[in-house]
């Protein structure tokens, strides 16, 4: 992992270091997550057919949906299937693997090595997987949506400010996940497989972040607890900015809760890491 | 055949006992599981929160073709365990030796060398909501019925184990460096909702090309008492029968093929 590279030393607290070194060292980690994806480029051809799927099977069912009213919970056809397509290709670029990368680092006995490094493990495995993320943006992302914008009939952003401002959110679903990933990634250290908790996580992020459906389309009490939870601010904020359903003060505080999310979900990661942590046992050896 | 049922339920029974060797984690592995279930059908109740059907399906009936759906994938997801694998861990690390070695068959001995336990609760959960439906449909099931029911779910386990065992063959001659299984695999999703929604392309390439329909959307038309595709359904053996020699065909081929890895 090219770890070996930096000198060993005390645990850097990240006041008093210099920023730039930190940002540096993360640097690395961005730059090893890219280029280990790299290897695995002939997958994302396949990638794209699964998305495009994916999105073909709502297509079919919001279609003979619409063929019966023009507008559903204040969406008509065009903006439902706006909705989907935009809710998936941004999927494909903020999606990590963060919570299986550390269940597979603790049943290899791997896991030794994440603790004798000198940095915040929960910013080594963020980082990593943006790496993994940013080369999925050219190798999945990109071209899914050119596929699914010629295919199907999916309407430009409300206006530039509003996509710069889903971009913005974009970027930041990204953290939110991958700090989920990571606080669910920890109870890979208590527990001996966790690949079925994962599956259970992975539908209940599909469902409760919007991807699917719309949150709106939820019975009201759900949309009420949804509110304060960080889920909907994976999928379902970003793309009601892109359709133009959030403007103005509306993306500033969607924004502002984003970032809010993504520092409580941080705390939680770095708590849930050192209560895990505490009750390590290394396989083999 | 009384030995091969004889080495099966030894099979099982000793993987069984290495899953019950963590009992904790076995029975956290069937709760997640079935959470994931539940969660799926979660698309198709909030979506019916707001519409009240789904072209001329009703919300019962959209949930018995989902829950149909889950039957014959329960049973087909316990077997397929080592076909995920069976690229990288039977032909690139050359374990496929022992497997010729032994005298069994090649396919008896990867299928059921490995069960993904957990699955089972699909079977349980399908057929649960399976017979929600039936009642609040009022669909009045006499015998034959039940016995249709358990033909047409190992039809379609039989179609699943099928496409993708010819899928799986195909790691005898080429690395897999593509990955053609996820998107096949993804293809399933097709298959919980009605046929009549997609285009003409799609529902041609679900019956005869790849034939999901027949392994949930067909049977399930039968069940609901739709007649338009009676002679359909009535065709799913002779589909599950077909893709299942053909597949043996393409195995066999394969295993001809197989050459280990040599060091």
């Amino acid at each position: 992992m090219g770890a070996g590279t930096y000198p060993l030393q005390p645990r850097p607290s990240l006041v008093g270091t210099s920023l730039a070194r930190v940002a540096r060292v993360y640097a690395e980690f961005v730059r090893v997550g890219f280029v280990n994806t790299l290897a695995y480029r002939l997958r994302y051809y396949t990638g794209i057919v699964t998305y495009f799927i994916y999105v073909s099977v709502y297509y079919f069912i919001w279609k003979a949906i619409y063929a019966d009213s023009a507008s559903i919970q204040g969406f008509d056809f065009g903006q439902m299937l706006t909705y989907i397509s935009v809710g998936w290709i941004i999927r494909s670029f903020y999606f990590n693997n963060i919570d299986q990368d550390i269940a597979y680092a603790v049943m290899e006995g791997k896991l030794a090595m994440d603790l004798i490094k000198p940095v915040n493990p929960q910013f080594m495995y963020i980082a990593q997987a943006l790496g993994e993320s940013l080369f999925r943006l050219g190798m999945l992302t990109v071209p899914t949506a050119v596929v699914l914008l010629l295919v199907y009939p999916i309407r430009k952003p409300a206006s530039a400010l509003h996509f710069t401002g889903f971009f913005a959110s974009v970027l930041l679903s990204f953290f939110i996940v991958a700090a989920i990933n990571f606080a669910v990634g920890t109870f890979a250290i208590r527990l001996q497989s966790i690949l079925g908790l994962l599956r259970a996580k992975y539908f209940l992020l599909e469902l409760f972040s919007g991807l699917l459906i719309p949150i709106s389309f939820f019975p009201r009490i759900f949309v009420d607890i949804f509110a304060v939870l960080p889920f909907e601010y994976i999928s379902y904020v970003p793309v009601l900015i892109y359709l133009g359903k959030l403007s103005g003060w509306g993306i500033a505080r969607a924004l502002t809760l984003q970032v809010f999310w993504i520092l409580v979900l941080f705390a939680l990661g770095d708590a849930m890491w050192r209560w895990s942590s505490r009750k390590i046992t290394i396989q083999g050896g | 055949m009384k030995r091969h049922l004889r080495l099966f339920l030894l099979y099982f029974a000793q993987y069984a006992k290495v899953r019950m060797a963590y009992k904790a984690d076995f029975f956290i592995a069937v709760i997640s599981s079935m959470t994931a279930t539940v969660l799926g059908f979660g698309f198709v109740l909030v979506l019916f929160s707001k519409i009240p059907r789904l072209q001329d399906w009703s919300f019962y009936e959209v949930l018995f073709l989902y829950g149909f759906s889950l039957v014959p994938l329960g049973f087909f997801n316990v077997i397929s365990w080592n076909l995920y694998e069976f690229g990288d861990v039977y032909i690139i690390q050359g374990r496929f030796d022992r497997i010729l070695l032994r005298p069994v068959h090649t396919l008896f001995q990867i299928l059921f060398e490995k069960f993904r336990l957990e699955s089972l609760q699909e079977v349980l959960t399908g057929t649960v909501v399976i017979a929600v439906c039936v009642q609040r449909l009022r669909l009045a099931w006499h015998g034959a019925d039940y016995l249709w029911f358990a033909l047409m779910v190992a039809c379609g386990a039989v179609i699943y184990v099928s496409v993708f065992l010819i899928l799986t063959a195909v790691s005898f001659w080429f690395e897999d460096r593509v990955g053609i299984v996820p998107p096949v695999f993804n293809m399933l999703t097709f298959g919980r909702y009605p046929l009549t929604i997609y285009n003409v392309f799609i529902q041609f390439m679900l019956s005869w090309i790849i034939p999901f329909a027949f392994a949930s959307f067909y049977p399930t038309t039968h069940f609901l008492r739709r007649e338009s595709f009676e002679s359909l359904f009535h065709l799913v053996p002779v589909v599950a029968a077909s893709f299942f020699v053909l597949a043996l065909i393409v195995w066999e081929r394969g295993v001809r093929n197989y050459s280990s890895t040599g060091s």
